[in-house]
């Protein structure tokens, strides 16, 4: 392994050996799958309380999201089973095309026609609308994976430790923010990216260096030009959210109104009112402030606790991952998805402005839905290398 | 293990996840804080975004007249409501705008303008009749439009308009209480309004969840007033007549009042407004002035101020200076405190010195030497003078306040007016002199009134009030209002002796009060005349204040004119026949029986027999035998027709013409004008003309008392034998 390794010292970036003997696959980890699933089930039952009356009022079907939503979970759901079986290896091949294709996707939008007025979704006929930075996500962890693999005894050099990332997010972040002006999207990306240099071992310098200027650049964008003007009065929003109650504020405080009034207990399932059009779309970013309005306080707290396991699982099958590159594969989707989760919650409760971030298992949409699962596949899969139980070491 | 992840790896996967871990407690703890510590602050904002009150009116409890009559009452009207965001389309719109004005009767472009409104709310008709309401409702219905909506309400009747209107007062759109009864008793009669609360969406539309709590509304208490529909009835009508005959500039007044129980049995200010639309200026000579008036502003002030006018109750809310109403309270204290009897002599000489300043009689020639008695009865200023000197100004105070005229006399209507008066530290004689025959001091007419009753009821000052009963929407009684006794003011003795002392003044020939004689009753008063200074022209309030029967009081009756413009200024001849008239028909009523003296009886009424179908000189037998006399028309030997017919009324002494041939002729003669004539010349005219005269009002025959009005118009034809009715007054009284 280590002559491997050094095999592939040359380049920053490309091909790598196939392994030169079939390891041990195992089981996939079970506690996992079994939270997956229980999130996926809660999710689905949530989604659905919260949308049939908007489903109702405007689709003129109660079941309209769920039906939808149910499809793509099945679908999901094959994927899940399909990739935890497949040998996630197949990655260390397929980087350049990932990177590349993903690229790709990322400026698509900008040729096509707008969306909701910004250039952030691709339209694909007959299966719905798709952000492409979803795929950037994993990609992103893929390839970050992949240098990590090849690159870790020299991680502390410039030219391995740091400009192959540079170029991978550099890259991603220069079309989602630049093109896309998808702040939430870049957000996650550089968080993740910076994240995972870190557990990849790069110098701890550079990251510090890296975040002081995303913050310097990120402050000059939003205060100093128009080049990021619709953040600003997110920002205002966010700190009076009863500012503008009829306006732009209406769905932070209809969010806060509906968690707030859940109480402890909260309503019971099923009984939310904020969810009869008071909150816009609450099936989709806001669905979480139904949950809280239906089962209080302690019924969240309780499924972010199953988000916490989750995430924990998540790293333990990555600390224990049978190489670096599954060990950094499952920190990396672990990591998407605890970010993502983190940062939902947040904008739900009024503690991080308001910007457009859906909640894993939670929120409507297919195509994420069905990511999110196949992710989830890749991390059963990379458990299936790994030494979970000491008994088994 | 070189493949696995690193333990450099492992930590910092290690220190990741701690600080997500981190983020997961503290969006536990943000959320701990929104939804237990803050939950009362969201709580209540979601139940204001989340539901919708509507109001359950209590229904107005009814006001009904001592007999039960319903005076005021409550009906349910709706208010039509639109929600313009729900309309779907324009041909939607068109529909609606188009039917909603027809049905409403309201201009077609308002209606649109409405519908065009971004909002989810507007009224577009108030109070709407339950039939016209059905009408929206079918029409919403039959084209399925839910953005059409109810809120149903209650309207305020009040059946007789004009009737009682003062007392009664109105209500605001509101259904509150703004005036008179309504007002007074405003907590009483508005019960306790319900409220339904129900979920809604926030496109306004009901949850379907079953989310709805009412409290029921509580309908408010009915009244039961002390006024008599028709004692009231009657009142009005006499009022009304005297206020136009006399041109009444500023308003009259009357009460009706039990003097021993203080309940009042009518009040009313004349002209008067309708309640059912109070806001209407009553008088269209000013409610065209001021539609008239161009400058905003000023029109709605002058409209304010005008309604205003019309709604003040004159009765309790105006004081004015009573005069010689008043010597009634200077008379009772006098003999009360034994400074006069009826009998002690006085002198009046036109004029009487007070402090080197002449004040005079009514009478410039002076009445000459008088008793006291005699004095009330003339309404000497002289000798009141001279009684209210001997009191001196600390009892004449004390009794002023001892009649309650220094206090409000908290008669259950809002806006009592207190009364202006000189108070004893000031009182010099002369204006003890003023005080005494009722000038100086101004008070409102109910106290006096009052302060009248306390003087003939056996020396009680009684509480006047309105209300009797106040009942529950079932009907049981939750509460009466009983005579209330302040304390006693003179004795029963003295009372007795005021009560016949006015007794005289009016049945005396040479009464004062002559004018409020009714025939069979025994009616005591007392006139007033109360000059209004600092006027440009000599303006006057004439008054009058009866009662009866005289020797055991029990209704009083007061009018007051303010400002009256006729052929005499004094309440002797302006006033004291209203009360007459209004005496006339309440008393029988009320079921006091007339007693007739010898003299009375001698124009009293017989039924006319029947004399058709026999001999002439039965007939005549057979009249003469009730007292009526006959004029046989023609030679036939049965009578054939006979005018007036038989059981009709007749005054005795009257003829009746018998017609004893077919096809008499001249049997229609043409009425005299006899107003202006005395009883001598007026029966004589009539006689002539063939007609028979029955008299109302005074008929001694004295010069002064002259016809003012008969009952059919002169130069009009009728049958002769017809009974024509003549009221007799006299013109020439003074106080």
């Amino acid at each position: 392994m280590i002559r491997m390794e050094q095999k592939v010292t040359r380049l920053p970036v490309g091909r790598v050996a196939r392994p030169q003997k079939k390891k041990r696959r195992g089981g996939i980890d079970a506690i996992f799958l079994v939270l997956v699933l229980v999130l996926l089930c809660i999710g689905l039952v949530m989604m659905f309380s919260a949308s049939y009356a908007s489903a109702y009022y405007y689709e003129g079907n109660s079941f309209f999201y769920i039906t939808k939503q149910l499809q793509f979970a099945l679908i999901g759901l094959a994927g899940m089973f399909f990739l935890s079986v497949l040998d996630y290896h197949i990655f260390h091949r397929l980087v350049v095309p990932i990177f590349i294709g993903t690229t790709g996707l990322l400026i698509l939008p900008r040729l096509m026609a707008p969306i909701a007025g910004v250039y952030r979704w691709i339209y694909i006929p007959g299966v719905g609308t798709f952000q492409p930075t979803e795929i950037a996500k994993f990609a992103l962890v893929i390839c970050f994976a992949h240098i990590v693999s090849l690159n870790y005894k020299r991680i502390k050099e410039v030219r391995y430790g740091l400009v192959p990332f540079l170029l991978v997010i550099g890259t991603f972040l220069a079309i989602t923010l630049g093109l896309q002006r998808h702040v939430s999207a870049s957000i996650i990306l550089f968080t993740m990216a910076a994240c995972l240099m870190i557990i990849g071992g790069s110098n701890k310098k550079w990251l510090l260096a890296g975040v002081a200027m995303a913050i310097a650049l990120g402050a000059v964008l939003v205060f100093f030009t128009d080049f990021l003007q619709h953040v600003m009065p997110r920002i205002e929003g966010w700190i009076d959210p009863f500012s503008d109650v009829q306006g732009s504020t209406y769905q932070t405080a209809q969010s806060l109104i509906a968690i707030g009034s859940g109480g402890l207990m909260g309503l019971g399932p099923g009984n939310s009112k904020q969810k009869y059009l008071y909150i816009p779309e609450p099936q989709n970013d806001f669905v979480f402030a139904v949950v809280c309005e239906e089962l209080g306080w302690v019924g969240a707290t309780l499924i972010i606790l199953l988000f916490a396991l989750l995430v924990w699982r998540g790293f333990v099958i990555a600390m224990r991952a049978g190489d670096k590159f599954g060990s950094m594969i499952a920190v990396g989707i672990t990591l998407q998805l605890a970010i993502q989760t983190l940062l939902n919650i947040a904008v739900v409760t009024n503690t991080f402005p308001n910007t457009g971030i859906s909640l894993p298992f939670f929120s409507y949409g297919g195509t994420a839905l069905c990511m999110l699962l196949g992710e989830m596949g890749v991390v059963l899969s990379v458990s299936r290398e790994a030494v979970l139980q000491k008994a088994q070491n | 293990m070189a493949r696995g992840p690193s333990k450099s790896m492992n930590r910092w996967s290690l220190i990741v996840l701690i600080f997500l871990m981190l983020g997961f407690v503290i969006l536990s703890g943000r959320l701990f804080y929104l939804q237990v510590v803050d939950h009362d602050f969201y709580q209540k904002q979601a139940i204001d975004y989340q539901t919708r009150e509507a109001t359950l009116s209590a229904k107005r409890g009814t006001i009904y007249d001592s007999n039960m009559k319903v005076l005021a009452q409550s009906a349910t009207v709706t208010t039509i409501t639109l929600s313009p965001n729900d309309i779907k389309n324009e041909e939607q719109r068109d529909l609606i705008v188009r039917e909603l004005s027809r049905i409403l009767e309201l201009d077609e472009d308002k209606v649109r303008e409405m519908s065009r409104k971004n909002t989810y709310y507007v009224e577009v008709k108030k109070q709407v009749e339950r039939t016209v309401a059905d009408e929206v409702r079918q029409f919403a219905r039959e084209n399925e439009l839910g953005c059409i909506g109810y809120v149903e309400s209650s309207k305020r009747y009040y059946p007789y308009g004009n009737f009682l209107s003062h007392v009664l007062g109105f209500t605001g759109s509101d259904n509150q209480g703004l005036a008179g009864i309504e007002a007074y008793y405003d907590k009483y009669l508005q019960g306790k309004s319900g409220r339904l609360v129900k979920a809604k969406t926030a496109k306004n539309g009901d949850m379907p969840v079953d989310y709805e709590t009412v409290y029921e509304a509580q309908d408010g208490y009915s009244l039961v007033l002390t006024v008599d529909e028709v004692v009231q009835h009657f009142l009005e009508k006499h009022l009304a007549a005297a206020v136009k005959e006399h041109s009444v500039a500023n308003r009259g007044t009357g009460i009706v009042m039990n003097v021993k129980t203080g309940e009042i049995l009518g009040m009313a200010v004349k002209d008067d407004y309708d309640p059912n639309q109070p806001f209407v200026i009553a008088d269209e000579e000013v409610r065209k002035a001021i539609e008239e008036i161009e400058d905003d502003e000023e029109r709605r002030s002058q409209l304010q101020t005008a309604q205003e006018h019309q709604w003040r109750n004159k009765a309790i809310s105006d004081t004015y200076e009573p005069g010689s109403v008043f010597k009634i309270v200077t008379a009772s204290a006098a003999l009360e405190e034994k400074v006069v009897t009826p009998d002690s002599g006085f002198v009046c000489e036109g004029s009487i010195e007070v402090v080197e300043r002449k004040i005079g009689c009514w009478r410039t020639s002076g009445h000459g030497p008088v008793s006291f008695m005699q004095g009330v009865k003339y309404s000497c200023n002289p000798v009141f003078i001279t009684v209210g000197l001997r009191l001196g100004p600390s009892l004449f105070s004390q009794y002023f306040e001892a009649f309650g005229l220094t206090e409000r006399t908290g008669i259950d209507l809002p806006g009592e007016a207190g009364s202006i008066y000189v108070s004893e530290e000031r009182m010099g004689s002369v204006e003890l002199a003023s005080c005494s025959m009722g000038q100086s001091n101004s008070v409102t007419p109910i106290q006096m009134i009052t302060a009248v009753a306390t003087a003939i009821n056996g020396g009680y000052l009684v509480q006047p009030h309105i209300v009797k009963q106040v009942l529950d929407s079932d009907g049981n009684i939750i509460e009466s209002f009983d005579t209330h006794v302040k304390r006693q003011v003179i004795s029963e003795e003295t009372s007795a002796t005021v009560s016949e002392l006015l007794f005289h003044a009016v049945n005396d020939a040479d009464g004062g009060g002559k004018n409020a004689y009714v025939r069979g009753y025994r009616i005591g008063g007392k006139s007033g005349t109360g000059e209004k200074l600092g006027k440009e022209e000599d303006l006057y309030v004439a008054s009058f204040l009866g009662f009866a029967p005289a020797d055991d009081p029990e209704i009083a009756v007061f009018i007051v004119l303010d400002e009256a413009h006729s052929y005499s200024i004094y309440g002797s001849v302006l006033a004291a026949p209203a009360v007459a008239n209004i005496m006339g028909d309440v008393l029988p009523y009320l079921g006091i029986e007339p007693q007739y003296t010898e003299e009375e009886m001698e124009g009293l009424d017989v039924t006319v027999p029947d004399t058709i179908g026999i001999s002439p000189n039965s007939a005549i037998a057979r009249l003469n035998a009730e007292n009526l006399k006959a004029r046989i028309v023609g030679e036939g030997d049965r009578v054939l027709a006979q005018v007036p017919e038989a059981g009709q009324p007749l005054p005795t002494e009257s003829t009746v013409i018998l017609y004893t041939e077919e096809n008499p002729e001249d049997i229609y003669g043409e009425v005299p004008d006899v107003q202006g004539l005395t009883i001598a010349q007026a029966n004589q005219a009539m006689t002539n003309a063939g007609f028979n005269v029955r008299l109302s009002g005074i008929t001694n025959h004295s010069q002064s008392v002259l016809c003012i009005n008969q009952s059919l118009e002169s130069g009009s034809k009728a049958l002769k034998g017809t009974v024509i009715t003549l009221e007799f007054r006299d013109s020439a009284g003074g106080e």
